[in-house]
Order: C-alpha cells, then sequence, then structure tokens
C-alpha cells in the first residue's frame, strides 16, 4: 500500500454524422488500488462499431478484474464477437491499462496507437514484448509506477485527425506525444488532458471528424485530502467542536457560506476580509480569512460548482471558464475536480431563518440537496468522499 | 465613512452586485472616494430587508432601483 492513486479521464468525439461512438472505454475498479482500464475501437463506425468495441471492452474489463488470464479473455472476445456481414470479420482493437495496487501497470496492447508515456516530464519509452494469442499480434509492458507518470490511450482517430485537411497523413503519434508532453508540464487533471486532446483533434479535423476518436489518460499522484465546510452546526453549542474536528483536518480548508465563514473567523480569532470583486461572474465574491485556504458564500457558489460538476462528467464545455475563472465556484472546481482525491464535507444542519422565506430560491432542502448531488458528482469522478453532519 | 453593503447569499439574489457596482459608480462622479470607503460583508442576519446596506452603523434596506436616492441622501448630503 503507497500513497499513490489514479486518476482517470477519457474523452470521445463521433464519426461525423453518428449518434453512436465505435470507441468504447470501460473501467471496472477490482479493489480501491487496483482497475482495470479497457479502451476498445470497434471496425467501421456507427451502430456496428459501437456494439463491437461495448462487448470487446466489457469483457476484457470483467474478466481481467475477476483473474482470469489473458489468452482466455482474447479467445472469449475471438469467439463471442459478431462478424462483420460486409467485411467477413469480426474486429476490435484495444489497449488494456491494468493497475496493480497503484504501484505497477500492465499494459496490454493490440492494434491501437501505441500507449504515451510521460514520465518527469518527458516522453518515456518503455519496453514491450510481444506475444501472440489467437494469432494475435499483442504487446505487453510491465512498468513500475511512480508519481507524476502519465499514460495516454487513443483509438486511431487521433492520429487520424487532420487527414488531407491540416496535414497530409494525419496527426502524427510523434506530435501528438509532444503535444500532450507540453500540457502534462501544466499540472492539468486526467480528464482535462484528455479533452485537450480530443478538442484538438477535433479541430484536425475541421470539426468535422471522419472517425471516431477517444483519449483515456490515467495520471498518477499523491493522495491529496481536502476539507470543505457548509454550513453552521443545528446546535449552536457544536460550533466549537465543528471547527475543532475541521481545522484539524489534514489538507486545504474551504469554507463556504456568510454565518460559517463567521463561525470560522471566531473560532480562528482572526477577521472576516469580504472582497467586493465580482470577477464579472454570477457568483458572489469571495472572502479572506488567514488560515483558511478558500471562503466563499455558500448555496449560489455550491450550485454553480455543480453545475461545473455534471458538465465535467458529461460533455467538459465549461472547463475553459472553471479552469481559468477567479470567482468562488471556480477556485472551489478547480480545488475539488482536479486537486484533491479524498474529500471530507463538514456540513452544518441549522436551518437559516432568513431564507425560510418563499420569495427566496434557497431553502434548508435545497441546501442538503446541494451536499448529496456535489458528492455524487465527485463520487463519479473517483474521488473518495466522507460526510459529517452537525 | 463606512458603507458597508451585504453580499450573503439572499442579498445577491435581491441584487446587492447591481448595489455595489452602482454606488462604486456614483462615489466615483462625486469624487468623494478620499471621504466613504466601501465595503463588503456576508450575512448580517436580516435577509427580509435585503439588499442590507450599513453607513457607519446605521441600517438601511437598499434595492437597486433606489440606489440613487439612498446614496443622496443618506450618502452625499452627510459627507457634504
Amino acid at each position: 500500500m503507497n500513497n499513490l492513486c489514479a486518476d482517470i479521464g477519457w474523452k470521445s468525439i463521433n464519426h461525423e454524422g453518428e449518434q453512436l461512438c465505435g470507441d468504447h472505454i470501460d473501467i471496472v475498479e477490482k479493489d480501491e488500488n487496483s482497475t482495470v482500464i479497457v479502451l476498445a475501437d470497434g471496425l467501421g463506425s456507427g451502430v456496428k462499431a459501437s456494439i463491437l468495441s461495448t462487448l470487446t471492452s466489457k469483457i476484457i474489463s470483467t474478466m481481467l478484474a475477476e483473474g482470469i488470464s489473458l489468452e482466455e479473455c482474447v479467445s472469449t472476445i475471438a469467439a463471442t464477437l459478431p462478424i462483420c456481414s460486409v467485411r467477413g470479420v469480426a474486429y476490435s482493437t484495444f489497449t488494456i491499462m491494468h493497475l496493480i495496487e497503484n504501484a505497477r501497470v500492465e499494459l496490454i496492447q493490440y492494434d491501437n496507437p501505441s500507449v504515451i508515456f510521460i514520465r518527469d516530464g518527458d516522453l518515456f519509452d518503455y519496453p514491450k514484448q510481444e506475444l501472440s494469442i489467437c494469432e494475435k499480434k499483442v504487446l505487453r509492458s510491465q512498468i513500475k509506477l511512480q508519481e507524476g507518470d502519465i499514460m495516454i490511450a487513443m483509438s486511431d482517430g487521433c492520429p487520424h485527425a487532420g487527414i488531407g485537411l491540416s496535414y497530409n497523413f494525419g496527426w502524427k503519434w510523434e506530435d501528438i506525444a509532444k503535444f500532450m508532453r507540453g500540457m502534462a508540464i501544466a499540472g492539468y487533471s486526467a480528464k482535462t488532458l484528455a479533452t485537450m486532446l480530443v478538442d484538438e483533434c477535433n479541430k484536425e479535423y475541421g470539426y468535422r471528424p471522419g472517425d471516431d476518436a477517444s483519449a483515456c489518460v490515467v495520471k498518477i499522484r499523491k493522495r491529496e485530502p481536502m476539507n470543505i465546510l457548509f454550513g453552521p452546526p443545528k446546535n449552536r453549542d457544536d460550533c466549537k467542536r465543528m471547527m475543532s474536528l475541521f481545522f484539524s483536518k489534514e489538507g486545504k480548508h474551504i469554507v463556504c457560506g456568510g454565518t460559517t465563514s463567521s463561525i470560522a473567523a471566531d473560532y480562528l480569532k482572526k477577521p472576516l476580509k469580504v472582497s467586493l470583486n465580482f470577477e464579472r461572474s454570477d457568483v458572489p465574491p469571495i472572502a479572506n480569512i488567514e488560515g483558511v485556504d478558500l471562503v466563499t458564500e455558500g448555496v449560489i457558489t455550491i450550485s454553480k460548482v455543480i453545475e461545473y460538476a455534471k458538465d465535467a462528467l458529461e460533455d467538459n464545455i465549461l472547463y475553459e471558464e472553471w479552469n481559468f475563472n477567479r470567482d468562488g465556484a471556480a477556485l472551489i472546481a478547480r480545488l475539488l475536480f482536479e486537486e484533491a482525491t479524498d474529500i471530507n464535507f463538514y456540513v452544518g444542519r441549522a436551518v437559516n431563518p432568513a431564507h425560510q422565506n418563499p420569495d427566496l430560491p434557497i431553502n434548508f432542502n435545497i441546501k442538503m440537496n446541494l451536499v448529496e448531488e456535489l458528492s455524487a458528482c465527485l463520487k463519479q469522478m473517483g474521488k473518495r468522499i466522507k460526510i459529517s453532519y452537525f | 465613512m463606512k458603507i458597508t453593503v451585504c453580499i450573503g447569499s439572499s442579498c445577491h439574489i435581491k441584487g446587492s452586485r447591481q448595489v455595489v457596482e452602482k454606488l462604486q459608480e456614483l462615489i466615483g462622479e462625486s469624487a468623494i472616494g478620499d471621504s466613504v470607503e466601501l465595503d463588503g460583508t456576508f450575512c448580517m442576519g436580516k435577509c427580509q430587508q435585503g439588499v442590507c446596506v450599513t453607513v457607519d452603523d446605521t441600517f438601511y434596506s437598499v434595492s437597486p432601483d433606489n440606489v440613487n436616492v439612498f446614496f443622496d441622501e443618506n450618502v452625499l448630503k452627510k459627507v457634504r
């Protein structure tokens, strides 16, 4: 057991005019620290390709996670995949990234572009061993992982980007690797990196992709705890207990809510300084307390964070907004989505009498729902969440 | 003179942003920036009466529509 964890993020775009993606990414968590990730690219595009890649990735990830040998997985796929009536073959390429105890990775690659491996900010040319399984040429690598390692798996829609448009022969693997190396140094999360790569491909295609293109990024990082305080405790006498528990926790501290931040400021015996800088956004300004990493307003800010979280799990269109803005919601989003791996919520159940006004779109139930919604999104992002109510 | 505007959740919804921006503009126009300090605060506990504003220690209920009147009567007159 080490203190490393894997940040996994992916994005796909579909062949122009297709509703389904012929690439499929499947992630199966064996236990807390071991994960099987499969990126499969089905022959062709549309429904057929989608069926082929979904079957392939599901079968491999499920079987490998159960500890069944690779040979058996591959022969199962060969026996299961429906044969294309047009082409007379059953075919789906795949890349497997099998993370074991977050300490080492087994890469198994069949006909997809090679996994780009970035270590210490440089491209790492890892050894590959050629295997023949069911007459298929498969490459296998075993690599010991270290903090900061980044692996990028992709479908051939990425290197094919821009054929005949910006490039004669598509976006060369070497150039993609260089592009990603530049991005990786900036410290973006796996999801952001995958999005940047696929967005770039889409651009090269002139926004009319001639193939499905997908990227799946795995970033090995240290666990990073983060603590977030939201709302005053139901019983005023619990303030001190709540604050001492919150502030004794390792990691950064975020305080959300007006009354809540006054309580935190009292506890720390430091002044609460509110900024009047509206940052060209619809979120209220942030504040400052010495000893707290971030102080924001509560309900409106958190609602915006949830909007960002939902988008980040779906199309990830708003990522530029929360990656570069300086308002409370964007700052929280960066801390929670990019930096944190383990998030502790300290939620107070006090009812703010001033908010129990039917004219206001804020009430107690909405507040509690916000916590539920946000923690559900964060869980989906692969974060470990603990919620304590006061 | 110190003007404090609440920018908590409830006042935010009622338009504290517009109030702050309008006040900044009015203070600039009348060139009294040297004698007036504009500040923000979180909840004053009087959300029903928002947007909550205090001038020194006197409480006022202001809305984006009556900022001008509020400014003329309670800020400008007193400063000059």
